[in-house]
């Protein structure tokens, strides 16, 4: 974990010395009603109707990851063939090492060998050549999360074409069809993410007040639709919350300073709402503590170290609504056997959501991560 | 160092290349030819270790090549720039605007006016770049850094952070995804603009005058080169390399995107310094730049043809160059 950390430290300074280029998009993201979130999940809010559901990128119906199933006999039929997998990401960070663990799990449980796993940094033309050389060992399987439908396109055609069944996370090269170029595409409960963050967001501030809305901004449907589940179902489910000020946030790494001025304009505020935790909700906390406010609730998406101490303290952080990342990745490595054994998969897979606070922090950590929340967390919870 | 030369030629007259200072300046590094070495090592040790990964697979082999064609092309330019002791940190941003530039102009006008764009975007931030550095006397670092915001700021607004797709077949198979015979257009296009670089940098009086400058610059003044005009000159050909490395990106993937050449400076840097050109002025080879980019190209792949994980990777990278650096950049003692 120490090693993690220092090689993310070295990372994040590289990004920074290569400065103008990077825009990443972070795209972990979360959330379903369908799988459950369990009765730790409601410790502090109480489920509102749902105004929406989660649908994917080219519109398709949802089905939970708990749907997927193979039969003793497929699983020995998979177990025999002797058959491999490669990971193809788009950056490296706590949610990718989760799917990849809950992927490299499955898959050793189905015998799959994983013979290579990469990150793009969110490059395109990087993620292109990391497929081509992983497809040199020409794997069974394929996992990944393009970093542009668009631009990525031609790299997954030559994968698909020397064989590989590929599994998608979140998003979809342009021009795939389900069933023929790729097997499935699995993400989170986007819109009960969403969802669940404005009934947290309510139970915290007693369903009445002031509220901020700070969104991504960007074409991207899975930050677009959970900040909308949001913003809809604070409109539709709670009317005695207003939505007084609303800030788009186009380079993550400068949401404090937009947060500041939100603050210095309503200092008033009962409630945030940010579209992920890092960095623009850390952003957004630290601007709330520059001004001494301890009033203001704050409730984002995505497990985070520095908001979870902050809410384990009792601080601003209310709560962080969490994507069950280990259970995409084994969602994803089991599609991928269905790809193998050519058995049909759903064409659209959501993976559940939980909301954690204080209350539930340390099993919400094993329900998201499938690991013990990191000890800084547990220190501050005391 | 070298003080005004005492040749007691006629200052103004372009002194011979092979003159004296000129020719100190050029004088050959046998710490160049380790890197040479570091490359066949390399390669040994990922074609025994990786033997039954496919590592040495032609197909793996010209992945390699064409993956690492754009780094090559931007080292090329960064060879000029390094060895007139200037750097441009701006070409990993160029790449993106140039590619966005290209693939629109494309979409909505033609072939020709589309590479003509993609190189005059380049060319364009490089002259700007050089402006600033000559008229105002900055910095290069500075100048370059500040612009590196600016054209990633610019090609993130060109299409609001959406990539554009590529459907023209022909750039596709000119700039990047075509192949003549058994050999992919991207070597071609590397092979070329190594070729190229070569030619001008070591048999060409403005190649020796990069050098010259690089080396001592208020020397370089009195034995009557233009000195802004090479500094501006270099600038414009990295951009401009830069520039055609966006095209490259756009033909191999069939679309542009503001995050091409987002993790390409620091690559293009270290293969250039690897491949024996300091980083401070003075010394140089372009063909030494090839095979840096070309080491770059095989530890990324062949790391990850191990099984490594991404984490890992970054650690052996890191290691396997500190070791490649000091093989090829330990400073004699007393240099």
């Amino acid at each position: 974990m120490k090693a993690h950390r220092v090689i993310a430290m070295l990372a994040a300074l590289l990004a920074v010395v290569v400065l103008g280029a990077c825009g990443s998009d972070d795209s972990e993201s979360s959330g379903d009603t369908a799988g459950g979130s369990t009765a730790t999940a409601t410790a502090t809010a109480q489920p509102s109707p749902a105004v929406g559901e989660t649908v994917g990128p080219a519109g398709e119906k949802a089905t939970p990851t708990s749907e997927l199933e193979l039969t003793p006999e497929e699983i020995e039929k998979i177990k025999s063939g002797n058959h491999t997998a490669a990971l193809v990401w788009h950056q490296s960070s706590d949610f990718v090492n989760a799917v990849s663990r809950g992927a490299k799990d499955q898959f050793a449980e189905l015998g799959i060998d994983v013979v290579a796993e990469t990150q793009a940094n969110f490059d395109a033309g990087k993620q292109k050549s990391d497929i081509e050389t992983v497809m040199a060992k020409r794997p069974d399987a394929l996992l990944s999360l393009p970093v542009d439908p668009t631009a990525t396109a031609s790299a997954y055609r030559g994968a698909v074409e020397a064989g590989a069944n590929l599994v998608l996370l979140s998003n979809v090269p342009s021009g795939f069809v389900q069933g023929k170029d790729y097997v499935t595409v699995v993400t989170d409960d986007l819109f009960e993410m969403g969802h669940q963050a404005a009934d947290a967001l309510a139970a915290a501030i007693g369903g009445k007040g002031k509220v901020a809305y700070f969104f991504h901004d960007a074409e991207y449907y899975v930050t677009n639709q959970r900040d909308e589940a949001f913003k809809q179902t604070i409109e539709q489910n709670y009317p005695d919350i207003e939505i007084v000020a609303e800030q788009g946030i186009a380079d993550p790494a400068k949401a404090e300073e937009q947060a500041n001025a939100i603050l210095v304009k309503n200092p008033d505020l009962d409630g945030i709402y940010v579209t992920f935790s890092q960095p623009p909700a850390e952003g957004v906390l630290s601007a709330l503590r520059n001004a001494g406010n301890t009033k203001t609730k704050m409730v984002s998406l995505d497990l985070d170290e520095v908001l979870a101490i902050d809410m384990a303290k009792g601080g601003n952080t209310a709560a962080l609504i969490a994507d069950r990342a280990y259970e995409l990745g084994q969602a994803m490595a089991k599609s991928a056997a269905y790809g193998i054994l050519g058995k049909e998969a759903p064409e659209f897979l959501v993976a559940p959501v939980i909301t954690v606070t204080k209350d539930n922090l340390e099993a919400g950590y094993q329900e998201s991560l499938n690991e013990a929340p990191p000890k800084a967390v547990l220190d501050a919870l005391g | 160092m070298s003080t005004a030369p005492s040749t007691g030629q006629a200052p103004r007259r372009e002194a011979d290349p092979r003159g004296s200072v000129l020719a100190r300046a050029r004088r050959v590094d046998p710490r160049q030819y380790v890197v040479y070495v570091a490359f066949l090592l390399i390669l040994a040790f990922f074609a025994i270790t990786l033997h039954d990964d496919g590592f040495l697979t032609s197909d793996n082999l010209l992945n390699i090549a064409r993956q690492t064609a754009p780094i090559t092309v931007m080292a090329v330019g960064m060879v000029f720039v390094l060895s007139a002791g200037e750097i441009d940190l701006s070409i990993g941003s160029i790449v993106a605007l140039a590619a966005l530039v290209t693939a629109i102009v494309l979409r909505d006008v033609g072939l020709v006016p589309a590479v003509a764009a993609g190189l005059g975007v380049g060319a364009a931030v490089g002259l700007v770049n050089g402006l600033f550095v000559t008229l105002l006397r900055l910095p290069s670092f500075l100048v370059t850094l500040a612009t590196m915001g600016l054209v990633a700021g610019l090609a993130r607004w060109t299409t609001d952070l959406e990539a554009v797709a590529v459907v023209d077949d022909t750039f596709a198979n000119v700039f990047g995804s075509g192949d003549v015979g058994p050999i992919p257009g991207l070597v071609i296009w590397t092979i070329a603009i190594v070729a190229l670089g070569h030619f001008v940098y070591r048999h060409r009086r403005f190649g020796a005058h990069v050098l010259a400058i690089g080396d001592n610059a208020d020397a370089a003044r009195v034995t009557g080169i233009d000195v802004n005009r090479v500094r501006l000159a270099v600038l414009v050909i990295s951009g401009t390399a830069a520039g055609l490395a966006g095209l490259l990106y756009v033909g191999r993937i069939q679309a542009a995107s503001y995050t091409l050449g987002a993790s390409d400076l620091l690559i293009v840097i270290a293969a250039v310094v690897i491949g024996g050109t300091r980083l401070f002025g003075g010394a140089g080879s372009v063909v030494g730049a090839l095979v840096g980019s070309l080491i770059m190209g095989m530890l990324t792949n062949g790391l990850i043809l191990m099984g490594l994980d991404s984490n890992q990777q970054m650690v052996a990278q890191g290691v396997l160059l500190l070791i490649a650096i000091s093989l090829t950049l330990r400073e004699p003692k007393g240099a």
